[in-house]
């Protein structure tokens, strides 16, 4: 009911249909003209340079409403010196000029293209200084006279940078190559929007990300594809088998209940990021699964990515780890474009974290990848657009026994059509097959690859080796690589992903300054996850014959998720105040069902559970249902001076009995310098404040409020015990976020930097109190009680220092600080949300200390190195980096460039987790004195665990690649070729001796729990890759 | 058709836009019929649930069993016992969850259901009886109730006789009424009430093979632990101190251990004797006491005995490699004398496995034995054999553990006295009571005979109770 009426709340601007009358303009300026012909067709792209139209004077033109652009634009033509060129949604306009250019003796000519070397429409290609200018046409041909050389020519296309080049005499085929702007603030974005408006007017940073900058970097998943790509965003690859989580966190973590992962949409459909917990058999090894990995990346044209804050208040009651959206393509350029692309390569493990030499030789090898995509697009006359792409992708792994083995399928159309003149379609429709191995990690127990080569346990493993492997003879050596070789042989898990996701979206003009979008979608993944043990692995594995212990155990995980959103965004102008008013309504439910059946004395062979001695299942079930509805009031003065402002509110029936609606307010503004008339651009070009405020939420997990009483069978009956304790003020927490920032341009926008600060402050955060033990519950409950604060500097910049008409070289850089505290527990005791037990080592939450610090015993040793004293529960350092970054440089030669990124951090210290077991069993004595072996042995291995902690500082280089674009100089088969080479993950620079990021995601509270990571235990690094690529457009 | 189009918007959210929590919440269980029911079956599994951490932590803490691997409590075989300790955190909260349990079923489940007779509520006091039990033997002091104020373990066992007697009063099954009359009987030993605690053993062995267990369902996730800990799990995890070698495993399984999970004894006929034995020894009675372990021991006698095969046993869990695997003769301490029989070779074929009680004491080594000392020697060295894998060891040794970190995190009664562990002064740190030393002919010597230290501080508060 409550849905209904916010419904209703927006219906009346269905009704808000005001008759538009023509406009008869007598004598008017064409600049004017060309304005109120924009603002009757705010969907199309007009392209042109207002200047050249400054001094013309049109008389007897007449906009009439029922006549079509085009229609309209004729009529311009006869009465006006302009001519105009369609493509699409874009119109170019050009200045005829009527006196004669006879003559004029110098002529440049040629063709604009982008980066991919496709042929840019409507860029301008003038002479600064005079009237001579021209606008490319459809196939990027441009024409310029000039009277005078040397002279220095201009070409100006939105979101590309401006290029100045000088012409010193006639150029017949002079070809001008764009780069994209890093970031302009004419861009139009729609993330944290409800619709679309240009990022000069919004007070928060939104990351752009195109789609060239994405295909730059081939890689199997998109959070890997992104590690180095938002300035402002952390994202840690923590472990190297394919579906592995991520950590991504960009300002610090705010919540100690939920992890710090963005809430992600896709044509503005939620997608699973798979932050409801593995409720059922696990998380899959011991290493969790992300849904992350099987998000699809083939059809994207852009990402839009925007901190929590105040960008995110109108995502509500979890947006406050921030959006990323993604959009994906829907047409292509006129007529039909195929591209096929294929890109191949091999694998290698990254060995430089190994303690033994020989742990490579044991469980690794070298890999094949191999990936295959086809892309069709195009658009027609009548503005019907679409995009067809399909690939498949192979990864055999790094690990021996195809154990890392990854394959993948993604199939996704996507069309665009005008219905009627006031109404557009865009539709999306995305499926993706995702499989891959997974072999044992972290330590289950038994026999698991990297804890028993790295860790020391194939001491205790089988029948018992010598754990210092290279220390062994060849012979003992070859024993114990068979043993090994015959443990990963006869393990058989694997995860099936299949998802389907698709967007439906409507937009409605009723009147010409008000825009109705309607956005639907859903986003289904089933996800199985099947774990066999045969009778065989456990004989041989356990060092004695079993034969009726094989088991089969499966889960399956489905996860629907509905997403309803009606915006309605209306633009008003009136004298030099432009309003943009937003008001919707946005729905969203998701159900998250679990299945686990599982077998027991089953015989070896069998691949279903059908042939069990036993059977067993389990289920497990979770809806969330949130509803909100938004306004936003966007003010802009003059078209420099902007004001933002927005309120959401929220009802969830996860809140508790007692808690109502929720209300998320922002404001902010954003203060253009250097569009005042007075500012007089030099050295420093562009310039703008801005500053905001804003809340946003977490959601607590559904049905967390309520008191339940648990059930399990028991001895055939049903046996009733306590549940979760319950809490009847449960409500989200809400980060409040105050930001200032500058963004500057200097040197024609050869320098951009971007420098902000930001205070974010959890209230209310959400504790997972751990209960008395004299309560007789075992399960903790979720309490509004903490306080945690965050802040820190966000600077990036982006230099251009060579630019030439041949060479360009580029470099972004960004810095991050970051300081984390819970300021306040609310009284409850210190609890952990990753780690083992209070006695040994855990990251914990407590007050005064950041979330997720290391604590465990603190070894002080006397003169002879022998252990003095142990303190328990001791601060052994921060796993949250007080710095960190990223960092890329794109150079150009003519068609050839070179490009590479990387990600860094300090600050932040981990737990080696398996030195500490690698000295207890005997295999190291790395990290401890002399003196202590000698006098206590090794019992003493877990009273000194701040010797095992050390600083993770790293420099990754992520990527280096190079590519070179070719186009046939005369008419060919096809339109242009791109062969790359790329390397991923090839340098790591650390200040540990393990992986400083592969330091296990999985959190105390299960999958989607709050995690900073910290534990260096028996993980997987993420392996390199080298590939070369060949792209061919017909 | 703009209109029709809002109504279908309205009609498609309205359909989505309820959830209903599929769990049972607390209202919609006591409003429905029949709640006791299964209230009575949830606490038998929380009985299952509590004696699998009480039995898994006492062995490790006290010398019957050593962790040999990497799960499980690291620390509580030095013994070290920090009230940090997540184990110390498990062990209150599931003690004390029976009690929580059995205290809502009283006061809320029975209250709203029709259908609950005298038999379940007898059967929930029993369980908050045996809860107090475990909690004034065990522990230091625990909180009365939820967050409530702290209890000395004496208060706590005079609350559990109270208990006991309710549930008496309200049994109809006189195998049960036996079995509480036990339990109080236990309860009064512990008090130090010799009194009391013979006439309840005496009206116990009104059933002279009295035996209560307590099951476990593996196939519910509630297996017995202990039996995976000493026979299911590969490697084995604890490792007997050799001298009771000839005891373990206790609990086996044939097949797979999912469908095979053996019960714990929660009371049996053979306490009562202990129980009177000790008291006569207190009164100085060396005649009526021998006279009642002689009755033990062909109790004792009396009980199954299963072949079973241990050849997977290897004692290779990976932390001491020198269990053996062999039958060599074993000594007590470093001085006694040389016993045979007790280490087993288990590649020699099936190996005897006494599933209720066992001992190598016999009733030469009762007749034989001289003075008071003597026989309180053999007391406790039955009861060490007798309640091996039941949990019950530690009380013996005196050891008490602390309340909880996060207990008095939570709770603000709870003084910093209660977070101390329990140790008695003569108990041997550094794996001391686990001890032992292989001669080079492959005999075996412990390190510390804890009997014969439990005789010799007899007279210390923590042990004896008697004396």
């Amino acid at each position: 009911m409550k849905i209904c009426c916010i419904l209703i709340f927006s219906t009346p601007l269905f009704a808000v249909n005001s008759h538009l009358t023509d406009t008869l303009y007598g004598t008017r300026k064409l600049g004017v003209i060309l304005e109120v012909i924009k603002a009757n067709y705010r969907d199309i792209n007009f392209v042109y340079d207002p200047e050249k139209f400054r001094d013309v004077t049109v008389t007897g033109f007449r906009f009439e409403k029922d006549l079509n652009v085009r229609q309209n634009l004729d009529n311009l033509e006869e009465v006006a010196p302009v001519s105009y060129l369609i493509e699409g949604s874009t119109i170019a306009l050009r200045r005829i000029h009527t006196v004669s250019e006879d003559f004029q003796q110098g002529l440049i000519k040629g063709k604009v293209l982008d980066e991919n070397d496709v042929p840019v429409f409507g860029a301008s290609v003038f002479i600064p200084g005079t009237d001579k200018g021209s606008v490319t046409d459809i196939d990027g041909n441009y024409e310029l006279h000039t009277d005078v050389f040397p002279v220095e020519i201009q070409v100006s296309y939105l979101g590309y940078k401006i290029q100045k080049i000088r012409v010193s005499e006639d150029r017949e085929n002079m070809v001008i190559r764009l780069e994209p702007a890093f970031e302009s603030l004419n861009e139009v974005v729609v993330t944290g929007q409800g619709a679309d408006v240009r990022k000069k007017r919004l007070s928060t940073r939104v990351t752009t990300i195109n789609a060239e900058e994405l295909e730059k970097i081939p890689s199997q998943r998109i959070d890997q594809q992104l590690s180095a790509k938002l300035p402002n965003a952390q994202i840690n690859l923590t472990g190297g088998q394919a579906g592995a989580t991520s950590i991504i966190r960009a300002r610090g973590v705010n919540s100690a209940f939920v992890n710090s992962t963005p809430i992600i949409y896709l044509d503005g459909v939620r997608l699973d990021n798979l932050n409801t917990r593995s409720a059922l058999g696990g998380s899959s090894q011991g290493s969790s699964m992300s849904a992350l990995a099987d998000i699809p990346m083939d059809n994207i044209e852009k990402i839009e990515y925007i901190n929590g804050g105040a960008a995110t208040t109108l995502y509500g009651s979890d947006a406050a780890n921030g959006v990323i959206q993604i959009f994906t393509k829907k047409g292509g350029r006129p007529g039909t474009n195929l591209t096929l692309q294929a890109e191949s390569g091999f694998e290698t493990p990254t060995t430089d974290f190994l303690y033994f030499n020989r742990t490579k030789d044991l469980l690794f090898r070298t890999g094949a990848y191999q990936k295959y995509r086809l892309n069709v697009n195009g658009e027609s006359e009548s503005g019907f657009g679409y995009n067809f792409s399909g690939s498949f992708l192979n990864s055999s792994g790094v690990q021996i026994h195809d154990q890392n083995e990854n394959q993948k399928a993604d199939f996704s159309t996507g069309f665009r059509a005008r219905l009627a003149d006031n109404i557009d379609y865009e539709s999306s429709f995305i499926y993706v097959y995702n499989r891959y191995k997974r072999n044992r990690n972290g330590n289950q127990g038994g026999y698991t690859g990297l804890w028993f080569a790295e860790d020391g346990a194939s001491s205790i493993t089988g029948p018992g080796f010598n754990n210092r492997l290279d220390e062994l003879s060849g012979e003992e050596f070859a024993a114990i690589r068979e043993f090994v070789d015959n443990a990963e042989k006869l393990q058989d898990n694997h995860i099936v992903v299949n998802r389907f996701t698709t967007s439906q979206i409507f937009k409605y003009r009723p009147v010409d300054n008000l825009l109705l979008k309607f956005t639907g979608g859903i986003d289904f993944r089933m996800q199985d996850q099947n774990t066999v043990q045969t009778n065989a692995y456990l004989s041989a594995t356990r060092g004695q014959e079993i034969t009726d212990q094989g088991s089969i155990q499966n889960v399956q995980r489905n996860y629907l998720g509905v997403t309803l959103e009606l915006t309605a965004q209306h633009t008003y102008e009136i004298g030099d105040f432009s309003l943009i008013s937003t008001v919707g309504g946005q729905f969203f439910r998701t159900r998250d069902r679990q299945i686990l059946y599982s077998g027991s004395n089953i015989r070896d062979g069998a691949q279903t559970i059908s042939d069990a001695a036993i059977k067993d299942s389990d289920e497990y079930l979770n809806e969330v249902l949130n509803y909100g509805v938004y306004l936003q009031e966007n003010i802009g003065y003059a078209d420099k001076l902007f004001l933002d402002l927005g309120i959401r509110g929220d009802r969830n029936p996860a809140f508790g009995d007692n808690i109502g609606t929720q209300f998320y307010p922002k404001a902010g503004l954003s203060y253009m310098i250097s569009s005042e008339p007075w500012f007089k651009p030099g050295v420093l070009n562009s310039l703008r404040f801005r500053t905001s405020y804003g809340i946003a939420g977490n959601l607590p997990p559904a049905y967390a409020n309520e008191k339940t009483i648990s059930f399990d069978g028991f001895k055939g009956a049903q046996a009733a015990f306590f549940g979760q304790p319950g809490n009847d003020n449960l409500k989200p927490e809400k980060t409040t976020t105050i930001e200032a920032g500058i963004d500057i341009g200097f040197w024609n926008n050869r320098i951009n930097v971007s420098a902000g600060y930001y205070r974010a402050l959890t209230r209310d955060a959400l504790f997972y109190v751990p209960p008395a033990p004299s309560g007789g519950y075992r399960v903790s409950q979720l309490y509004n009680i903490g306080e945690i604060e965050n802040y820190g500097l966000e600077i990036s910049t982006v230099i251009v220092p060579v630019q030439t008409q041949d060479i360009t070289l580029s470099i972004n850089a960004s810095l991050n600080t970051l300081h984390n505290e819970v300021v306040d527990a609310g009284g409850a005791p210190a609890f952990n949300i990753n780690g083992f037990s209070s006695r040994t080592l855990q990251t914990v939450v407590q007050e005064g200390y950041p979330v997720g610090f290391i604590r465990g015993n603190y070894g002080v040793f006397d003169d002879n190195g022998v252990l003095e004293q142990t303190t328990p529960q001791s601060y052994l350092g921060s796993t949250i980096p007080e710095v960190f970054g990223n960092l890329g440089l794109n150079f150009s030669y003519k068609n050839l460039s070179l490009f590479s990124n990387a990600s860094y951090q300090t600050g932040a210290y981990a737990a080696n987790w398996d030195a500490q077991f690698r000295y207890y069993y005997g295999a190291s004595e790395q990290f401890v004195p002399e003196g202590e072996i000698e006098v206590n042995g090794r019992r003493n291995w877990l009273n000194i665990t701040n010797r095992f902690v050390e600083k993770t500082d790293f420099l990754k280089i992520r990527t280096i690649g190079m590519s070179y674009y070719l186009t046939p100089r005369e008419k060919a088969f096809y339109k242009s070729l791109t062969f790359g080479i790329t390397a991923l993950n090839p340098l790591n620079f650390a200040s540990s001796t393990f992986d400083p990021e592969a330091t296990i995601s999985g959190a105390a509270q299960g999958q989607g729990g709050a995690s900073t990571g910290g534990i260096s235990y028996a993980t997987y690094s993420a392996p390199r890759q080298f590939l070369a690529s060949v792209k061919i457009n017909f | 058709m703009r209109k029709k189009s809002i109504y279908l918007v309205f009609i498609i959210i309205c359909a989505f836009s309820c959830v209903e929590n599929p769990n049972v919440t607390e209202d919609v269980y006591l409003e429905n019929p029949h709640s006791v029911s299964s209230w009575v079956v949830g606490l038998k599994r929380q009985l299952a649930v509590t004696t699998n951490t009480v039995n898994v932590n006492v062995a490790i803490t006290s010398d019957n069993y050593f962790n040999n691997y990497s799960q499980y409590s690291k620390v509580f075989d030095i013994p070290q016992i920090d009230y940090f300790d997540v184990d110390v955190n498990s062990l209150q909260a599931d003690v004390q969850a029976l009690r929580e349990m059995a205290v809502y079923g009283l006061d809320k489940v029975i209250t709203a259901d029709a259908s609950a007779t005298a038999e379940d509520e007898a059967f929930m006091h029993f369980c908050l009886g045996y809860a107090n039990i475990l909690g004034g033997e065990l522990f230091t002091g625990l909180p009365e109730a939820n967050l409530g104020k702290m209890l000395t373990s004496g208060e706590i066992l005079t609350l559990a006789v109270g208990n006991l007697d309710a549930a008496i009063s309200l049994e109809t099954d006189p195998k049960n009424i036996q079995v509480y009359h036990l339990l109080k009987a236990r309860a009064y030993r512990s008090l130090g009430d010799v009194t009391h605690a013979v006439r309840e053993a005496e009206i116990s062995l009104s059933d002279p093979s009295l035996l209560y267990q307590i099951e476990f369902d593996g196939q519910n996730g509630v297996r017995n632990e202990m039996q995976n800990a000493v026979f299911d799990a590969l490697p084995n995890r604890l490792a007997p101190l050799p001298r009771l070698d000839f005891l373990d495993p206790k609990y086996y399984a044939v097949g797979p251990p999912t469908t095979d999970q053996k019960p714990v004894a929660l009371a049996k006929a053979e306490e009562a004797y202990l129980i009177l034995a000790e008291a006569y020894l207190s009164e100085q009675n060396t005649g009526k006491a021998r006279e009642v372990l002689q009755k033990l021991l062909i109790l004792v006698g009396e009980r199954p005995v299963v072949r079973v095969d241990d050849s997977g046993e290897t004692r290779n869990g990976g932390n001491r490699t020198d269990y053996p695997l062999t039958a060599v003769p074993v000594r007590f301490d470093s001085t006694g004398p040389f016993r045979e029989g007790l280490i087993l070779d288990r590649q020699a074929g099936n190996i005897a496995v006494h599933t209720v009680s066992g001992t190598s004491v016999t009733l030469s080594d009762i007749a034989h034995a001289g003075g008071v000392d003597e026989l309180l020697y053999q007391v406790y060295l039955l009861r060490q054999e007798i309640f091996i894998g039941e949990g019950r060891r530690l009380t013996d040794l005196g050891i008490k553990y602390p309340v909880s970190q996060t207990e008095q995190d939570n709770n603000p009664n709870v003084p910093d006295a209660y977070i101390i562990a329990q140790l008695p002064a003569f108990i041997p740190g550094n794996g001391g009571m686990d001890n032992f030393s292989t001669e080079p002919d492959g005999s075996i010597a412990i390190e510390t005979d804890m009997n014969r230290i439990i005789v010799q501080n007899k007279t210390a508060s923590e042990v004896v109770p008697f004396f």
